[in-house]
């Protein structure tokens, strides 16, 4: 069961988008590129408007979708967590958020990208958030 | 951004790495070399995510030996200035980078030591300036399209750890490849998280600084569709050609580019090459025979000065 769901979009009044991580070549590996056209409807939607994600801490995050002259859309991607405009992001909470998103779209990226690998990977590299065993 | 300058490193490091700063504008960049000794140019040359510190236990062997030696940091390590966006990075743009450091220096008659990154960059600027070399020293690189090795075909943890969005967190948030990275590719690594690793975590604090450790990987062809692969065919065709005197050293532990395939094809390419030499060595062979590999570079520039009769 995924702990990341998408969601539409949130109210933003009061609220700040605070970045927290991006990718200049989304389809450096193309499929993570189909990933997001398919589960956001890119083609539709093109640069109309951004998607959004629930993540395990219960915050949402906006995904912004850049696109570049001369290449597929999307090219690249923002991720930034939407927060109470005035208050501090909390790095720890932040992080696995982020660790839960990116392992989401592992999993939806599909074979022969799995969640296995992103987990191990994690773990050969001891990020906080990749799960012990 | 730029790392805000050499002072800034921590005293530690600093005590191991004693040489005086220097900055040429290059290409556009402001790229960060050392310049020590005289005589004949060795030009050391590091790669992915280090930078000219991996060369600490090389440089003084050397300049005894009576050469000059240089050792630039690449556009993105190290203390040059470090772009933040990835479009700033391509093979022919660092290879033009350092071409830009040998022609202002002048440099000529240079021992290139190519690793890493440094074999594909370095290679590039000696196969475009053969007026300017001397010979070449290769360890643990590569110069041919692909597939670089079975490692880099495989999705853990290579093509995992610079996957879309996947690289800016475990590489830039997490620093996987200056920390954890390079620990796990040496030998001894006790010796090296006291005495190295800070040193390579330092010049990359903080996220953005660290693009370049997973936009290199990035550039690795893994099929006919790569962007550098025109580039790997017009050097491996090159390098076949070439009859500059080459040393090759390769680290016998080194399980990323493994010398009974890697040195072994280098030998081919340039069947008047010395060796394969073997040292105690991973991938970053220099953190653990550096002061072994200097004194073979010596040996082989007195045997070739011996031979032109230079001395």
């Amino acid at each position: 069961m995924t702990e990341v769901t998408v969601v539409g979009k949130p109210d933003l009044h009061g609220k700040r988008l605070s970045f927290a991580l991006a990718e200049d070549r989304v389809a450096h590996y193309p499929e993570f590129r189909d990933f997001f056209i398919r589960t956001f409807e890119l083609d539709r939607k093109g640069l109309a408007e951004p998607g959004y994600v629930r993540a395990p801490s219960g915050l949402v995050y906006t995904l912004v979708f850049i696109g570049r002259s001369g290449e597929p859309f999307p090219s690249g991607v923002e991720i930034y967590a939407i927060v109470d405009a005035l208050e501090p992001v909390d790095g720890e909470t932040l992080d696995q958020d982020l660790w839960a998103v990116l392992r989401w779209m592992v999993g939806g990226v599909g074979e022969p990208w799995t969640v296995e690998d992103f987990d191990r990977t994690g773990r050969l590299y001891r990020v906080p958030a990749a799960p012990t065993t | 951004m730029s790392f805000p300058l050499e002072n800034a490193l921590p005293e530690e490091i600093r005590a191991k790495w004693p040489f005086a700063p220097r900055y040429a504008d290059v290409n556009g960049w402001r790229m960060h070399y050392i310049d020590e000794g005289e005589g004949d140019p060795v030009v050391l040359l590091h790669g992915n995510p280090t930078w000219g510190f991996l060369y600490r236990d090389m440089i003084e062997p050397i300049v005894r030996s009576g050469r000059r030696v240089i050792v630039p940091d690449m556009i993105g390590f190290g203390l040059s200035e470090k772009p933040t966006r990835e479009q700033a990075h391509s093979l022919d743009g660092h290879a033009a980078n350092l071409t830009a450091l040998m022609r202002q220096l002048d440099l000529t008659r240079i021992m290139l030591v190519c690793h890493d990154w440094g074999g594909p960059t370095g290679l590039s600027f000696a196969m475009s300036n053969p007026g300017r070399l001397r010979a070449l020293t290769l360890m643990s690189t590569w110069a041919w399209p692909m597939p670089p090795a079975e490692f880099h075909t495989r999705i853990f943890p290579w093509r995992m750890m610079h996957a879309p969005l996947v690289g800016p967190y475990l590489l830039g948030r997490h620093r996987a490849l200056a920390g954890r990275g390079v620990y796990l590719s040496v030998v001894d690594r006790h010796k090296f998280a006291r005495n190295a690793q800070p040193a390579y975590e330092t010049v990359l604090p903080d996220p953005a600084s660290r693009l370049l450790t997973w936009v290199w990987p990035r550039w690795i062809p893994l099929d006919e569709n790569a962007r550098a692969i025109e580039r790997f065919r017009w050097l491996e065709q090159e390098l076949s050609r070439s009859k500059l005197p080459t040393l090759i050293v390769w680290g016998r532990e080194d399980e990323v580019f493994d010398a009974a395939t890697f040195s072994n094809r280098f030998k081919k390419m340039l069947p008047h090459a010395e060796g394969p030499l073997l040292v105690t060595g991973r991938h970053f062979l220099q953190e653990d025979s550096g002061p072994e590999i200097a004194d073979l570079i010596r040996l082989f520039l007195n045997r070739l000065d011996k031979k032109e009769g230079v001395r």
